[in-house]
């Protein structure tokens, strides 16, 4: 599904390149929830910005179904991997079906109007997260566990076969930890998904993770 | 929103902008009713003055209502506003250094040289302050100091341009103050067929990115993971926003608050997030402002024109403010 072969991840401007980790090698497959593991700073949110394709790789490639991740156009991106991350959406009126329905963006016309199909798609997603009752509440009132479901349904209804994670559980409580991760592992082997979630949580994932991926200092690491 | 839903609203605005603009066609300094057997006179009253100034209105709050949606939603602030931000402001120190121009190399006389000059001149300082609030925009996150600096900004612009008019000839300092207040009442038929064509080209492209702009009221990473070309959206916003503010500030002055106001507006009475639909309501409602802040100018002033920006400015601020104090938008 994800092969990861000799990548060097970092920032790049006009000037210089910041290596942030190198040398990295892993691979993945579908129906399986992944955790990416490692202290802050270490390079997991630049690791997971340069696969849904926001950094280039400053060296090595990423293989996606066989595909290079670079050659792939922004709307091919779009299809294959969808990302949740901590930044608050809110304002602007938006619902949590406005915010769900945005997931099809990939699959619509310019005028961004919504066929049977896809309005099937948004509901099952909703319905999928147990958001079906809170669907016409604006983003603005939700507690921070909402919020985080409303972006995975959005991630589902997008129809991405890989779903990404940067620190879902930074907001949450004990409870609402477990029963994320319980949500995740049931959408990974039902829907046959690649979920890769980052945390620093190491206990919490060692109990749902199928696999790990550690991030260490001077860019060593390990697949167990 | 549902369909029928929509096309009620939309109904609705037709038929009260249709009739505000049948008021505002019949109220001025003389009662068109009252003239009897002289219908070359009515006809001149009607055509030559006031439905030039009713359509004028039309475009100037429908064209600035839509630019302060785009400038919202690609701020993803909803604070933000062409004349708020100086956009305009950038316009109007370009027009003043424009009119200097020309006044001093003899060539106003050719009239359609002189109108497209000052509106390209007006265009470029509107596309220059836009360029520099999307750059503090995207360091800074905060709605409220990037408003600020929109403020400073436009202080800024409006002392070059007071430097401006220090420089040029009385004349024309009398026809820049004029300018200034903002007025509709000075564009000719002739204008509004060189306004037209810009108006309609903009209005069907900002259709065009309507899928884009829903997507990046998340944010840009989102809208990007969403297939969004986000430098492409960004540039046409800009564009769309520099020609539409330069040309409308070209033949009106800058008009204040409406373009800040009116998208807030519409999302409040609208409660819709969707781009198809705010764009249809901001340009209605921007219509119906400006044609009511006319016909506002026109009942309280008989025989001399208050300046249309004391009643857009008195219509628009309170929106502002209420948002400001009440509403639970995400301010950060």
């Amino acid at each position: 599904m994800i092969e990861i072969e000799q990548l060097e991840i970092g920032y790049r401007s006009k000037r210089k390149q910041t290596s942030v980790f190198k040398g990295l090698q892993a691979s993945f497959q579908s129906g399986s929830l992944i955790g990416l593991i490692g202290d802050n700073g270490i390079g997991k949110s630049t690791l997971l910005k340069t696969l849904t394709g926001f950094l280039e790789p400053l060296h090595g490639s990423v293989l996606i179904q066989g595909k290079n991740l670079a050659t792939l156009s922004f709307e091919h991106k779009a299809t294959l991997i969808s990302i949740v991350t901590t930044e608050k959406i809110s304002g602007f009126n938006l619902t949590v079906y406005d915010v769900v329905a945005l997931g099809r963006t990939p699959y619509l016309s310019v005028f961004g109007k919504l066929m049977p199909n896809d309005i099937a798609i948004i509901e099952r997603s909703l319905e999928r997260l147990g958001l079906a009752s809170l669907k016409n509440i604006v983003m603005d009132e939700l507690s921070d566990g909402q919020r985080q479901k409303v972006m995975i349904a959005k991630s589902l209804a997008q129809e991405t076969p890989i779903i990404l994670l940067d620190e879902p559980t930074a907001f949450l409580d004990y409870t609402s930890k477990h029963k994320l991760f319980e949500d995740l592992k049931t959408l990974c082997i039902e829907e046959q998904k690649l979920i890769i979630v980052s945390s620093h949580d190491i206990d919490l994932m060692q109990k749902y993770m199928t696999k790990a991926l550690y991030l260490k200092e001077n860019n060593s690491f390990e697949v167990k | 929103m549902k369909k029928t839903q929509f096309i009620g609203y939309v109904s609705l605005l037709t038929v009260v902008l249709g009739l505000l603009m049948l008021a505002d066609l019949s109220t001025g300094s003389v009662n068109v009713f009252s003239i009897q057997g002289n219908s070359q006179l009515v006809e001149t009253i009607l055509y030559t003055i006031r439905l030039p100034k009713v359509i004028t209105c039309v475009l100037a709050g429908s064209a600035l209502a839509l630019c302060g949606l785009l400038m919202q939603t690609l701020f993803r602030n909803p604070l933000a506003g062409p004349y708020a931000l100086g956009v305009s402001s950038g316009a109007s120190l370009f027009v003043a250094i424009a009119t200097m121009l020309l006044t001093s190399i003899q060539i106003s006389g050719l009239y359609f040289f002189g109108k497209s000059m000052i509106t390209l001149f007006s265009m470029v300082g509107a596309f220059l302050v836009t360029l520099i609030i999307l750059f503090i925009s995207r360091k800074n996150k905060s709605s409220v100091t990037v408003l600020l600096v929109g403020i400073m900004l436009s202080q800024i612009l409006g002392a070059l341009q007071s430097l401006v008019e220090f420089m040029s000839s009385s004349n024309s300092l009398k026809t820049f103050v004029i300018w200034g207040m903002g007025s509709v009442s000075s564009t000719t038929l002739g204008d509004i067929v060189f306004i037209v064509p810009i108006y309609v080209i903009s209005i069907v492209v900002t259709y065009l990115m309507v899928k884009s702009l829903n997507a990046i009221l998340l944010n840009e990473h989102y809208a990007a993971n969403l297939g969004i070309k986000i430098s492409m959206l960004r540039i046409k916003v800009i564009l769309i926003t520099a020609v539409l503010v330069g040309l409308i500030t070209a033949f009106c002055g800058p008009i204040a608050f409406v373009g800040i106001s009116v998208p807030i507006a519409s999302r409040l009475l609208f409660k819709t997030s969707h781009h198809t639909h705010q764009i249809t309501f901001c340009l209605l409602l921007g219509a119906c402002v400006m044609v009511f802040a006319d016909l506002i100018c026109q009942l309280l002033s008989a025989h001399m024109m208050l300046p249309i920006n004391t009643v857009t400015t008195l219509i628009g601020s309170p929106v502002v403010l209420y948002l400001l104090f009440k509403s639970k938008f995400n301010m950060q």
